[in-house]
């Protein structure tokens, strides 16, 4: 199968879209944006100067009384635009997150289509911001409850998914009144300038949202400016908990989605074929940089004949995973995003042999299908005879290795998983509805899985998330949004 | 080589669906006393490119087994589309039903394939599926099979 056709055909000069202006950055400091498939320059990216992200703020700001005022009948037509744009550029959205990121065109198109789901559930927001009332709370008096918006949220955004998670928050904060300030990964923004040229173009009063390029500088100056009513955030935890402390200080609400390790195990009585698939999926899609992929994978029960008998098949289909470059439709895994991400891998494979794990799939020297540099790619890697105290049990390896884990019950790996400082997924493959249940029930993780590799909820769903995964009280998607970008005002009435 | 990925399923059906189109054109050229049936296949070929687009922009996600989904043959449903310059009305009809066959074929292993995706897309395919066989009925049964 031939490779698609590359949207980006020449090197880009990235711009910050401030009041509904492209506005060229006055910042000397540039990043380059380099397809991490064939290290071709695709971008460069400002990080822009103090004042620009000061402007983004205030010109945010300015916007919020008028926008507030608009209904959100009126509000919501803007997203009905939006998405009608989303849906007319969908391919070239797409291959443009291939481009920046390195995933699979499947993965892309995939990636869109949720970013899109998001705007859906945002049209209907106004059912979705409805509040409540209770007549005769007293004699004579009534009682009821007002979600009002709040001002400028602002959002810093993850590389992982480009495109995407800043739609987890931007649709419910503009349809619930507030305006927006994003900062796009400087690893990937492009698809984030896509995003806010369609924004443009659907016809969002100048200031509602906001995109402002940048780094770290840019970041501290959202968070700690007073200005800013909230902020999301997804990526480490590490990052994360600063992120919610100075949050905190600023008396900011938000949400922090932060790293993972996500156990996903089989019982004995799981259906091999499609559990093989959706692990598949879990552990190598998105080159395993995701805060849903699967990273344990362990194998419950006494029985050696079915241990051998799923181990086996789960590395002979993993042997299988044609790697190369994401516009190349026949490929099943791409590269990791950048040098670094594939240097981590590297590391933590190292460190899974010294710490006496079995490496019985090695994917440190790659094959690539096409004539493509090595500088990002690596193949999928498996570790066998993994133990809950291993460093590549516990710490997030963000890439394409599975630990494989052997428990002698669900008793077990569910004090394993409890056990884990992280509380994001986790997975169970079984015909047992009793095991299932029984892990649904115990296990302290936000997203909880039932023959599901990737338990992504769905955009009327919170994303969930628990432990060091998550900090936070109400979380993206879903009514969870809604309550987070307004603020209950309720009022007590009596007429004399 | 086989076929894995989702999208890689997709561009197949649209293939076959653009070469049996092209050889209905062809026919059409051929055998006017038939020229509506065969030019009506071509727009079907049209709509079933869009519902099968449909369905897997419609619900492509990133979580699901989009790029493990298949295991297909692309060799398995190659189709011969060409006709010798003396083919005769009879043989012309023979190569579309075999074209339909495969067609029909493809349609079938593959929404069996694609069981684990959401239901959109192997009802798609299965839709398809039937609605060709409806057509080799109406191939079958063609007036004026003589040359």
């Amino acid at each position: 199968m031939a490779i698609l056709e590359e949207p980006i055909k020449e090197v880009l000069e990235l711009k910050n879209y401030i009041n509904g202006e492209w506005v060229e950055s006055k910042s000397k400091e540039r990043w380059d944006v380099k397809n991490p498939a064939n290290q071709k320059l695709l971008a460069r990216v400002p990080m822009s100067t103090k004042n620009e992200v000061l402007e983004a703020i205030k010109t945010a700001k300015e916007a919020f009384p008028e926008w507030r005022r608009t209904p959100p009948l009126a509000r919501v037509r803007c997203l009905f635009r939006l998405k009608e744009l989303m849906e007319k550029n969908f391919e070239q959205l797409s291959r443009v997150q291939t481009m920046e990121h390195g995933k699979t065109i499947d993965e892309s198109r995939g990636e869109t289509r949720r970013g899109i789901e998001m705007v859906e559930v945002g049209t209907g927001i106004p059912s979705l911001m409805m509040g409540y009332n209770l007549e005769d709370i007293a004699a004579g008096i009534d009682e009821y409850v007002i979600y009002q918006p709040l001002g400028v949220f602002g959002h810093i955004a993850p590389f992982n998914f480009p495109f995407m998670v800043p739609l987890w928050f931007s649709p419910f904060a503009m349809a619930t009144g507030n305006t927006f300030v994003v900062k796009p990964s400087p690893r990937d923004p492009i698809s984030q300038v896509k995003l806010a040229e369609l924004v443009d173009e659907a016809g969002f009063p100048p200031g509602v949202y906001n995109l402002v390029h940048g780094g770290a500088e840019a970041a501290n100056i959202m968070m700690e400016h007073p200005d800013i009513k909230g902020m999301t955030f997804v990526g480490t935890t590490s990052i994360g908990k600063e992120v919610y402390k100075k949050c905190g200080e600023t008396g900011k609400r938000a949400i922090v989605q932060v790293s993972a390790k996500n156990f996903l195990l089989v019982m004995p009585d799981a259906d091999i074929n499609a559990t093989i698939a959706a692990l598949l999926t879990s552990f190598f899609g998105n080159t395993g940089q995701r805060c849903l992929s699967g990273a344990n994978l362990v194998i419950v029960g006494k029985d050696d004949g079915f241990y051998k008998k799923f181990l086996n098949a789960f590395v002979e289909a993993t042997s299988k995973i044609k790697v190369g470059y994401g516009l190349d439709e026949s490929v099943q895994m791409g590269p990791m995003q950048s040098k670094d991400g594939k240097e981590r891998v590297l590391k933590y494979i190292e460190i899974g042999i010294k710490e006496k794990a079995k490496l019985i799939l090695d994917g440190r020297k790659p094959t690539i299908t096409g004539n493509y540099p090595d500088a990002c790619f690596i193949n999928p890697t498996i570790f066998e005879n993994v133990t809950p105290d291993m460093s590549i049990a516990k710490e997030e390896i963000f890439g394409a290795v599975a630990s494989v884990m052997r428990a002698k019950d669900l008793d077990e790996v569910i004090q394993w998983i409890n056990s884990s400082n992280y509380g994001n997924a986790a997975s169970i493959f079984t015909s047992n509805g009793k095991a299932a249940r029984e892990f649904q029930y115990q296990v302290e993780c936000g997203n909880i899985g039932v023959n599901i590799g990737i338990v992504a909820p769905m955009a009327f769903f919170p994303f969930s998330g628990m432990k060091d995964s998550f900090y936070g009280i109400l979380h993206g998607q879903g009514r969870d949004a809604v309550r987070f970008f307004t603020e209950s005002k309720v009022v007590v009435q009596r007429w004399f | 080589m086989i076929i894995n990925t989702c999208s890689e399923a997709m561009s197949l059906a649209k293939e076959l669906e653009n070469k049996s189109a092209k050889f209905y054109q062809h026919l059409s050229e051929r055998f006017p006393q038939n020229k509506e049936v065969f030019l009506s296949f071509m727009k079907e070929n049209d709509n079933y490119i869009t519902q099968i687009d449909r369905a897997y922009y419609g619900v492509i996600t990133d979580a699901f087994e989009g790029c493990f989904a298949f295991a297909i043959d692309p060799e398995a449903y190659a189709l011969q589309t060409e006709l010798m310059e003396k083919a005769s009305y009879s043989e012309a009809i023979g190569r579309a039903i075999e074209i339909e066959e495969k067609i029909v074929k493809f349609y079938t292993d593959a929404a069996e394939q694609s069981k684990s995706l959401m239901a959109d897309i192997p009802r798609a395919f299965k839709m398809v599926a039937k609605k060709r066989g409806n057509r080799l009925s109406t191939l079958k049964s063609l007036p004026g099979k003589k040359d």
